[in-house]
């Protein structure tokens, strides 16, 4: 037999679902959120840890920034020795050209585009597969091709589709890149040690070894990244290993990361992602929660007159409050349930905001324990939130039974000064034993829940603070609308007053429907406030006068040939061109330094990092000297090449942060390992540079002449009007086929656009908690209908037309949303000041437009959502009410 | 007894002194608002006199704390309502068995389908409060007042709600429940006749007791 709590619960539940329709929708948004997230974050962790050898492409890495030294190819030879199988990649950026056929007047003319070249040997890849359509085997569709080429030497090249998109390309078509010519032999599906592909700089080409040698783009001090990815037997040592690589290449520059650490970047950003997509989530929960009080409250009120019948048969106050509890929790696991159903759902729609910046193997199958795990976080929820409102159920009298509550009624009409009632209410709560360790289990398990969802005590309290603090104020917000609304008088208008009473009617929920909606209004203003910060910071704040191209790998002795093109093409527009050399910080002071003491460290990439080193005789604008002296000064009289011999080492002018965070001083000596050559400077001084003119920058910057006989390469920036980019780009691929050109635009735009969907993703959650606030409303507006039925049908009976009635309602539900607007922008301008400022070190700005469209939006929300609410009651005919009465 | 209603105390019981013996019938009498109810809800422990004292089976039930009295109620009084008050999420049989449900007695479908049958409602067992009569409703009451076989009875206004004729049904039974399980029953009522059947009628005015009369039957 069923027990007695559970079978009383269930009838109850059975009876009147639809009485419980927005208490389950309440709790499925929330859970739905987190659930949704929660399946994310599994996905995330499966990819990374599980296909960890797939996304890194080998059991170990080992990456340079520039062809390999002779040592580093001996270390990669004794591998192949060893019996290790080593697989070797070479990426970088470069300029693909088609000849396109134009009309026959013009003839035909080449078409460039940016891409990221990749090649490949025969063992890739080491792990997971590559997909291509067709799904030949790699190495014949990389093959070299004898016919059907105009020009030779030609091979086979894997294409991603957008590149085919961009050039109105096909499967078969010709495209050359450098001195090669390629034909499009397959389609890229999925590339398996792809990270992101939001951030690359043009679609990807693949090609075989054999044919990158073949297009002489790589040269020395070319922008390239050689990977060598080792496959070790199942059976070794993997940390033995790394640490013997680690010390024969220590001072090769290069980069040895295993499997176990990779992608460390992509994990915090998507770990960090999920946080707080799921603290999102869990306001939402909370949120809900509010409705899920309310609804128990209304129907505890509703049920008095059965649960004093249950005490008049001997039943105990715990008895029925385990009858009703058992209930709340029946609800609140069925309103769970549809939220790991809803959730699973939103899942499948996360792809949409996160394209591009997941990895393309990326697999967003849902698993089930997050879905289980959702539940369990609903119903405890469920279960904090109606504690409160049950334990109402001990002052129920059995002797309602054949009595109105004459007692209560005396007590409301007893109206007290509110710090009176402040101290009875917190003096009631100490001598209750039961109040008290009622709110110790609810505080106790709504901690829990945000410490778990945070993964850290310190957020999780935070956060608790935080949502703590927005309810208080929101809270002393209606005491304040309460307080104007009583002493602001009406005479002329009954339905207004009878509207502003209402609000203030105990019982109506006006508290809770305020704090639902503005925990909604405060997390969206607060989203749209940093977005729009950020994005302007992206849009809008590059300066007209900032390049709009970037050159690079221009080789010394194309030098002359490239500004003979630059003053063709743009004769009016100013340009920069300056040799560069690729460089890694080897030493400082003598001191050499080891790149792991500083891996994963804060700032610690500036010992990692590759330094593009350059040489000007002036200091740059946009630069400020704020230590030491520029070299002009020092020795106005000498040569460059005279200062350099007689003092044997070259001056370095170091960016005051990098000097402040490599620990540096004026004399200090740097060693810097160019192209496998040390190169020693002294600092001689610090500049402040200004990153945000988008110029050409530099950390380091060494006095004229200390540079010759380095591997130089150039790098220039120009501002390419509109109307001639084709025909410069064009023009240059035509004779200086290695020479990459990138529209800073592109890229920007590129970003812009990855962070707004980002942003939509993350508003789109958001916009589930006003959601979840309106199914607050309609809650707690359901609660009282009959009371508000009866009251329109004596206000109809009395002369009351539909329009004034609609009027009265309005007014009532245009001010809960007025306020809780009012209350939530205002404390959404205070936390998005506070992230701006605290986290991004911004400045914030009021943002009216955006202000006031919260304001009337949210006004809107709570019109729609209380008419929802009562328009049914306004079609009733009085007469029928009255007479049920 | 004094109620508060407002700003004002209404004293609605007073100077109330009476004993009833084991397995005596006393009928209540008085017009509206004599406080008829209010004595036999303080009877059944439902509302906490003012001041003064009530001792049932050598217990003074204005001492118990709420818990304590509920377990009293639950073994010792059986309460008939006029508005009848039945579950109405649960069957017929369900709510004759609840008393003993909340003893934590599983057991008690049984003896719920016995009574219900002596209240001749075999045929109705599974049927919900709303589609039973009233006069079924109250018989329904009345099985369930009886489950626990509590030594003493309530009934307030019994048959209140219902038509003369089966007003006096549910009265029959009432009387044939009480013989049979030896209780005492103290019985609300306006019906004179009723009242008749009695052994004895205290008489309220305006909270007091202005007559308190044995019958000999």
């Amino acid at each position: 037999m069923m027990p007695l709590p559970l079978k009383l619960a269930w009838r109850e539940t059975a009876n009147s679902w639809s009485r419980f329709i927005f208490l389950f929708l309440c709790i499925a948004l929330g859970v739905g959120a987190i659930v949704a997230v929660d399946l994310f974050a599994t996905n995330v962790e499966q990819a990374i840890l599980g296909d960890a050898r797939g996304l890194l492409g080998g059991d170990i890495e080992l990456s340079w920034r520039r062809t390999v030294s002779q040592n580093g190819q001996d270390v990669l030879d004794s591998l192949s020795e060893r019996k290790i199988i080593v697989s070797h990649i070479t990426e970088f950026a470069a300029m693909a050209a088609v000849e396109t056929n134009q009309s026959h007047d013009q003839g035909t003319k080449a078409v460039s585009q940016l891409v990221e070249l990749k090649a490949l040997d025969s063992f890739y890849p080491l792990y997971g597969s590559l997909i291509v359509e067709p799904a030949h085997r790699t190495e014949q569709l990389l093959a070299p091709i004898q016919s059907d080429c105009q020009r030779l030497p030609c091979f086979g090249a894997i294409v991603q589709k957008s590149l085919l998109i961009r050039l109105g390309l096909s499967l078969g078509r010709e495209l050359r890149i450098g001195q090669t010519n390629f034909i499009i032999t397959g389609i890229l599906g999925k590339e398996p040690d792809k990270i992101a592909t939001a951030f690359s700089l043009g679609p990807r080409v693949m090609i075989s070894r054999e044919a990158l040698v073949t297009t002489e783009l790589v040269k020395t001090g070319s922008r390239i990244r050689e990977r060598y990815r080792l496959q070790l037997p199942s059976s070794t040592n993997l940390e033995r290993w790394l640490g013997e690589l680690r010390g024969r290449l220590s001072q090769e520059g290069v980069q040895v990361s295993s499997y176990r650490d990779a992608q460390p970047r992509l994990r915090r950003f998507l770990d960090q992602l999920t946080l707080y997509l799921g603290l999102i989530g869990l306001t939402i929960l909370w949120v809900g929660g509010i409705g899920v009080a309310c609804t128990i409250q209304g129907f505890i009120t509703q049920k008095t007159p059965i649960i004093a019948t249950l005490k008049t048969l001997g039943a105990d106050s715990s008895q029925i409050i385990a009858i009703y509890l058992t209930q709340s929790l029946l609800l609140g696991s069925i309103g769970s349930l549809a939220g790991g159903i809803l959730g699973a759902g939103l899942h499948q729609g996360l792809p949409l905001f996160l394209q591009g910046i997941i990895p393309e193997t990326f697999s967003m199958e849902p698993t089930l324990a997050p879905i289980l795990r959702g539940i369990a976080v609903g119903t405890l929820a469920t279960l904090s939130f109606s504690l409160w409102p049950l334990l109402a159920i001990r002052s129920v009298s059995p002797s309602l039974v054949f009595r109105q509550d004459i007692d209560r009624a005396a007590k409301q009409s007893k109206p007290r000064s509110w710090p009176k009632e402040l101290m009875g209410t917190v003096k009631d709560w100490w001598n209750d034993r039961e109040q008290r360790m009622t709110s110790l289990l609810i505080t106790g398990c709504l901690l829990g829940l945000a410490i778990w969802q945070a993964h850290s005590l310190s957020l999780g309290l935070f956060f608790s603070g935080a949502f703590i603090v927005s309810i208080f104020a929101l809270l002393c917000g209606t005491t304040v609308l309460f307080w104007t609304l009583r002493h602001i008088h009406f005479p002329q208008k009954l339905l207004l007053r009878h509207a502003t009473s209402n609000l203030q009617r105990p019982g109506n929920f006006t508290k809770a429907m305020t704090l639902a909606i503005g925990i909604g209004v405060m997390l969206m203003t607060t989203l749209i406030t940093v977005q729009h910060t950020l994005l302007d910071l992206i849009e809008d704040q590059i300066p007209t006068s900032a390049p709009s191209f970037f050159f690079i790998d221009i080789q010394p002795d194309q030098h002359a040939s490239f500004k003979q093109v630059l003053e063709t093409h743009i004769p009016d527009s100013p340009y920069n061109l300056v040799p560069v050399v690729r460089s890694r910080l080897t030493a400082i002071n003598g001191e050499p330094i080891n790149p792991e003491d500083h891996k994963g460290k804060r700032n610690g990439w500036y010992f990692t990092r590759e330094y593009v080193v350059t040489t000007f005789q002036s200091l740059p604008k946009d630069n400020l000297l704020t230590q030491g002296q520029w070299w002009e000064t020092t020795q106005p009289q000498k040569s460059s090449n005279e200062s350099t011999a007689q003092n044997n080492v070259p001056l370095v002018s170091v960016e005051e942060d990098a000097a402040k965070n490599l620990g540096l001083s004026l004399g200090s000596t740097l060693t810097l390992n160019i192209q496998g050559v040390p190169f020693v400077a002294k600092v001689s001084s610090f500049r402040k540079v200004d990153w945000g003119s988008f110029s050409m920058n530099f950390f380091m910057i060494v006095e004229p002449g200390s540079l010759d006989g380095a591997p130089i390469t150039y790098i220039a920036t120009a501002r390419v009007p509109k109307t001639v980019e084709i025909a410069l780009q064009q023009a240059i691929v035509a004779i200086m086929p290695n020479v990459t050109a990138i529209d800073v635009g592109d890229v920007l735009d590129n970003i812009a656009m990855i962070f707004r969907q980002l942003a939509m993703g993350i508003q789109a959650l958001a916009l589930l908690c006003l959601i979840t606030g309106a199914m607050v409303m309609i809650a707690a507006i359901s609660i009282n209908r009959y009371r508000r039925l009866r009251e329109l049908a004596i206000l109809k009976a009395l002369g009351g037309s539909r329009g004034l009635l609609l009027f009265s309602l309005g007014t009532e539900f245009g001010l809960i949303g007025g306020f809780a607007a009012l209350v939530g922008i205002s404390l959404g301008c205070l936390l998005s000041w506070s992230i701006l400022y605290l986290f991004f070190d911004l400045t914030w700005a009021l943002n009216m437009p955006v202000l006031l469209t919260g304001l009337l939006m949210t006004i809107a929300l709570t019109l729609i959502t209380g008419f929802l609410g009562t328009y049914r009651l306004l079609g009733f005919p009085p007469l029928s009410v009255l007479r049920q009465e | 007894m004094q109620l508060s209603a407002g700003n004002h105390a209404v004293q609605i019981l007073h100077n109330i002194s009476f004993e009833v013996s084991a397995k005596q019938v006393l009928a209540i009498v008085g017009p509206s608002g004599s406080g008829k109810s209010t004595l036999l809800g303080l009877l059944a422990g439902l509302d906490q006199p003012t001041c003064g004292s009530i001792h049932i089976h050598n217990t003074n039930i204005t001492a118990l704390a709420e818990s304590a009295m509920a377990h009293f109620r639950r073994q010792y009084i059986g309460y008939v309502f006029q508005a009848f008050h039945l579950i109405p999420t649960l069957t017929a049989l369900e709510n004759v068995a609840l008393p003993l449900e909340l003893q934590g007695i599983t057991t008690g479908e049984e003896r719920a389908k016995t009574l219900l049958q002596a209240v001749g409602l075999e045929k109705r067992v599974h049927h919900y409060p709303i589609q039973l009569s009233g006069g079924e409703q109250q018989r329904v009451a009345l099985a369930r007042a009886f489950i626990s076989q509590p030594p003493l009875l309530l009934a307030d206004e019994p048959t209140g709600n219902l038509d003369s004729a089966t007003g006096n049904l549910v009265i029959d039974l009432l009387w044939q429940l009480h013989e049979q399980h030896d209780s005492t029953l103290i019985l609300v009522t306006h019906d004179t006749t009723l009242a008749a059947r009695a052994q004895r009628i205290l008489t309220l005015q305006d909270g007091t007791i202005v007559n308190d009369a044995s019958l000999t039957t």
